[in-house]
């Protein structure tokens, strides 16, 4: 049995040796972001001196706070590769208008009809719409780059506290 | 039973007033949308690669002569039409080139370095080697030398035409021997030398050493040409009427009369034959041929001492091998 399992670790040493080709290095920011390659915990990142064999595989890089990030690279057979990812933050974002019968619409998909509520937002542009019995009445983008509070007023460009 | 009572009413006056208190702030903070919100942006990454070289050092041992310039060509994949890369540069004692990585085979020795010497006395020469994905490849040493010079041909007896197995060729620069081999079991024969005795002054063919007639001798130039075809005939020619004698030692007079103090015609050499046609009690009377040149005989009559000769058998020609025996 024991000579068996010798001989398996041989082979997946073996075959590690041949398609572990090459060495991967994962930065990310912010750090200590856990890095999983192909569904496998690698650790947390940084992560140096990793190997990685040529072809498909698929980043998945997670932390709390941040939008999770997919990444599917084709890896070339080089001598090293290098990964930096950025990740994108999430803000808090209270919204709030004193308009009545309002219904807000972000990125065609989120929708409230509350003239006060707390959003949980991806840093970067979100699409919003306005609409009044069923209606479009008005569409604007707005942009997220740190933790404030919208306040909308019909038809005006809408404005931070 | 009053004081439980107004304990009671506190209590719930407090859990209504916390409620209040909680519902205030929810009122203030505002309800959370229960979903993070994604605007699905492009996530910021950024993908280095890092690419090795595959450094090749080939050294080169010159063989004699060095040539000025050397044209390196480096094939890849089993493709003997395009280099991936081609360098002229002075004959170095190690042909060093770097090559992006992934260029070459790592699988079989279907890579190539083409060695072309800029100079027509040298002979093209092909490194195949195994590739690898990056990294060094320290291949053996490869040896340049000049086209070799061969000659080919038969060697025959004169007598008869037949040819004849196990005679001895060689080269010779002045009375070095710088090649020997024996002729096959049909008489032929091929020779190769280094080129670097193209241009040599001294160089001849020497044939028959091991037979008991004077050996072939010619001069050999290869200033045209790399390869010469020199058939030889040995021994006396057709034209020579039996009975035949061969001279047994070095410098037998040949002379003009039997009579002492004759005129000495030639000096002959060891295994030079003579057809005789008189014969007296100490000498034999006959002709030798002598070499005009351009295959060009004549007969000369002469006299030779008896001793000095001894009866040709055309069935035993070749001497006696010396064995390493010896006696007391």
């Amino acid at each position: 049995m024991i000579r068996h399992y010798k001989k398996f670790l041989a082979i997946m040493f073996f075959s590690l040796g041949l398609n572990a080709q090459v060495k991967l290095t994962v930065n990310t920011i912010p750090k200590k972001v856990n890095v999983k390659l192909d569904g496998v915990i690698l650790g947390e990142s940084p992560i140096i001196n990793e190997r990685i064999s040529p072809g498909i595989h698929k980043f998945e890089i997670i932390k709390k706070g941040f939008a999770p990030l997919n990444y599917e690279l084709v890896v070339n057979p080089a001598q090293a590769v290098h990964l930096d990812f950025f990740m994108n933050p999430i803000y808090s974002v209270k919204f709030k208008t004193e308009e009545t019968g309002l219904v807000f619409e972000i990125n065609d998909e989120h929708q409230w009809s509350e003239d006060f509520i707390r959003l949980n937002l991806e840093a970067g542009d979100h699409s919003l719409r306005v609409f009044k019995l069923g209606e479009i009445i008005d569409e604007q983008i707005i942009h997220v780059d740190e933790p404030k509070k919208f306040i909308y007023y019909l038809k005006k460009p809408i404005s931070e506290e | 039973m009053l004081k439980r009572s107004f304990n009671r009413l506190f209590l719930v006056g407090e859990i209504l007033a916390l409620l209040g208190i909680m519902t205030g702030c929810t009122m203030i903070k505002g309800p959370l949308y229960p979903d993070t919100i994604y605007n699905n942006r492009q996530p910021l990454i950024s993908v280095t690669y890092e690419y090795g070289e595959i450094e090749v050092r080939l050294p080169l041992n010159y063989i004699g002569a060095i040539p000025d310039n050397i044209m390196f060509e480096v094939y890849a994949q089993g493709d003997t039409i395009n280099p991936i890369i081609s360098i002229l540069q002075e004959a170095p004692r190690v042909f060093l080139v770097y090559l992006p990585q992934g260029v070459l085979d790592i699988h079989e020795k279907a890579n190539l370095i083409r060695i072309i010497p800029q100079d027509s006395n040298f002979q093209p020469v092909d490194v195949r080697f195994q590739g690898i994905r990056f990294g060094q490849i320290q291949l053996p040493p490869k040896s340049i030398g000049m086209k070799q010079l061969i000659v080919s041909g038969k060697v025959f007896l004169n007598k008869n035409g037949n040819t004849l197995a196990g005679v001895d060729v060689s080269f010779q620069n002045f009375d070095n021997v710088i090649k020997e081999i024996r002729t096959n079991e049909s008489g032929n024969f091929q020779l190769a030398i280094p080129g670097e005795y193209r241009y040599a002054k001294h160089l001849r063919l020497v044939s028959g050493n091991n037979l008991i007639f004077k050996s072939f001798k010619k001069m050999m130039d290869f200033s045209e040409s790399f390869r010469q075809i020199v058939n030889i005939g040995v021994g006396p020619s057709s034209t020579m009427e039996e009975p035949l004698y061969v001279t047994n030692r070095d410098n037998v007079h040949f002379r003009k009369h039997p009579d002492i103090g004759s005129e000495t015609l030639f000096l002959l050499e060891r295994g030079e034959a003579i057809s005789v046609k008189r014969v007296t009690p100490g000498e034999y009377q006959g002709s030798i041929e002598v070499s005009l040149g351009h295959d060009k005989n004549v007969n000369l009559d002469g006299w030779i001492y008896r001793s000095d000769v001894i009866l040709l058998d055309v069935n035993n020609i070749f001497k006696n091998e010396p064995t390493n025996d010896s006696t007391l």
